[in-house]
């Protein structure tokens, strides 16, 4: 502070600039030492004589003068709006990055959706196809367990139908008056081309029509089994089976000898 | 800046020209209109006063302007009010002006982009209206002796320093020293008073 005390009374005239050259290069010297006090004081001074400048009349400058400085304002206000937006990329990189990563994103959840759709579109014909199989397996058993009621059910009448050639094999019937008709043969010569064997129900009705039942074909070894769950006719009203040779796809009414005939008892 | 633009400080509210100033820095030339509107009197007015040619004092009120449109960011608000520091820039512009000889060294001069210190409010300072303001610095001037005033009107409107003015006035460089020190702290404590 005792430093300070000898630029105490040179604050004001500093700041009027009216300090000659040594006070000044002295206070400036001293400031330069980051004295706050000293340093504050002077701003303080400096205020103080900006107040003199309402010793000058207030006097309007010309409106040439606004003229001039408000066309240089717009023009460089114009000039740094262009600089800034020719600078500036209208839409930032980094909302680009933001765009790009959305679009791969895009791209890759709707390739993985396609690829999720063909596994579920895969697994569904896996499931169906098994389904399927299984509603296939379903029926044969279904059918087997029928045959083998069919055959075993004591109820069940015993109907052997002989052959017109004494060289073919005579075929057997079981019917049962619920559960249908098992026709089963062995060593069947198979019908020529695709002709079929067809089963016939011959109506004890004078003169009535023979009525068309189910085709057939016996396997490779001459074997088959055929099941009629519901015979078009009840047993009671039947007085024998047929089988005939037809056409692929049965007959209405038979085209050909009877091959096998055998009485309902 | 933008926050000390918006924020009060500790001796003083934001001001409207601080506000006005804040705009600059996004080259709103609506602002600078404003801010041209409210002062160019007292500074137009004063540079006449210290240059004596209309010519010459709107060529650098023009400078004066022109420099706060482009510099803007070198007025800090949390350091001072506004309207002390653009007087003490129009001054200073133009006592360089004054000093000049030649034209081209006038213009060349003109050209730097030197900005005013920094202008502290101190404590007794409190808002006073404009017009409120040069009545009450003129009435405790006036109430000087005509040499004391004389003398201060020397330093500030001529730049001229103690021993010029101690010429000038044919007077001793101490008794210059003494009027120009007690009047100025006269009127230092008549704005005291008018708190």
């Amino acid at each position: 502070m005792k430093n300070c005390d000898q630029f105490r009374d040179m604050f004001e005239a500093y700041a009027l600039g009216a300090l000659d050259a040594a006070e000044r290069l002295g206070l400036e010297a001293h400031l330069a030492t980051g004295c706050k006090d000293c340093a504050k004081a002077v701003e303080e001074a400096r205020w103080l004589v900006s107040q003199l400048a309402y010793l000058a009349p207030e006097s309007a400058p010309s409106d040439m003068l606004k003229g001039r400085l408000m066309q240089t304002v717009r023009a460089e206000a114009l000039q740094a709006a262009k600089q800034s937006a020719a600078t500036k990329p209208a839409i930032p990189l980094w909302l680009w990055a933001g765009v790009a990563a959305l679009f791969l994103f895009s791209v890759f959840s709707a390739r993985n959706a396609e690829q999720l759709r063909k596994d579920i579109r895969t697994t569904n014909e896996r499931a169906a196809a098994i389904l399927k199989e299984r509603q296939g397996l379903e029926a044969q058993l279904e059918t087997a367990k029928r045959e083998a009621m069919i055959l075993t059910d004591p109820a069940s009448v015993n109907i052997a139908l002989a052959s017109s050639d004494p060289q073919s094999p005579q075929l057997e019937a079981k019917w049962h008056s619920k559960l249908g008709i098992v026709l089963t043969g062995q060593k069947i010569p198979a019908p020529s081309g695709n002709r079929v064997l067809q089963l016939w129900l011959i109506p004890k009705t004078p003169g009535g029509k023979p009525i068309p039942s189910l085709t057939l074909r016996p396997d490779a070894e001459g074997k088959f089994v055929l099941l009629v769950s519901n015979p078009p006719e009840l047993m009671a009203q039947t007085k024998a089976l047929a089988i005939t040779e037809e056409p692929e796809g049965g007959s209405p009414q038979p085209t050909t000898t009877p091959r096998w005939v055998g009485g309902v008892s | 800046m933008f926050l000390a633009a918006l924020l009060p400080t500790a001796n003083h509210e934001v001001s409207p020209d601080a506000m006005l100033v804040h705009c600059l820095l996004q080259k709103d030339v609506s602002a600078f209109e404003q801010l041209y509107d409210r002062h160019s009197r007292i500074v137009y007015g004063l540079l006449l006063r210290i240059l004596q040619q209309a010519g010459t004092a709107e060529e650098v009120a023009q400078d004066v302007f022109l420099q706060l449109w482009r510099n803007a960011a070198q007025y800090d608000e949390s350091r001072g009010p506004f309207v002390p520091w653009l007087l003490t820039l129009a001054r200073n512009r133009a006592l360089d002006t004054l000093r000049l000889k030649s034209e081209r060294q006038r213009r060349r001069e003109d050209q730097t982009e030197e900005m005013p210190p920094v202008v502290a409010v101190p404590q007794y300072e409190k808002e006073l209206d404009e017009k409120r303001r040069a009545e009450k610095v003129r009435a405790l001037m006036g109430s000087l002796n005509a040499q004391q005033k004389k003398a201060i009107e020397l330093a500030y409107f001529e730049g001229l320093s103690h021993t010029e003015i101690a010429a000038a006035l044919k007077e001793p460089l101490g008794t210059v020293k003494s009027w120009i020190r007690n009047g100025l702290l006269r009127l230092k404590e008549g704005l005291q008073a008018t708190t």
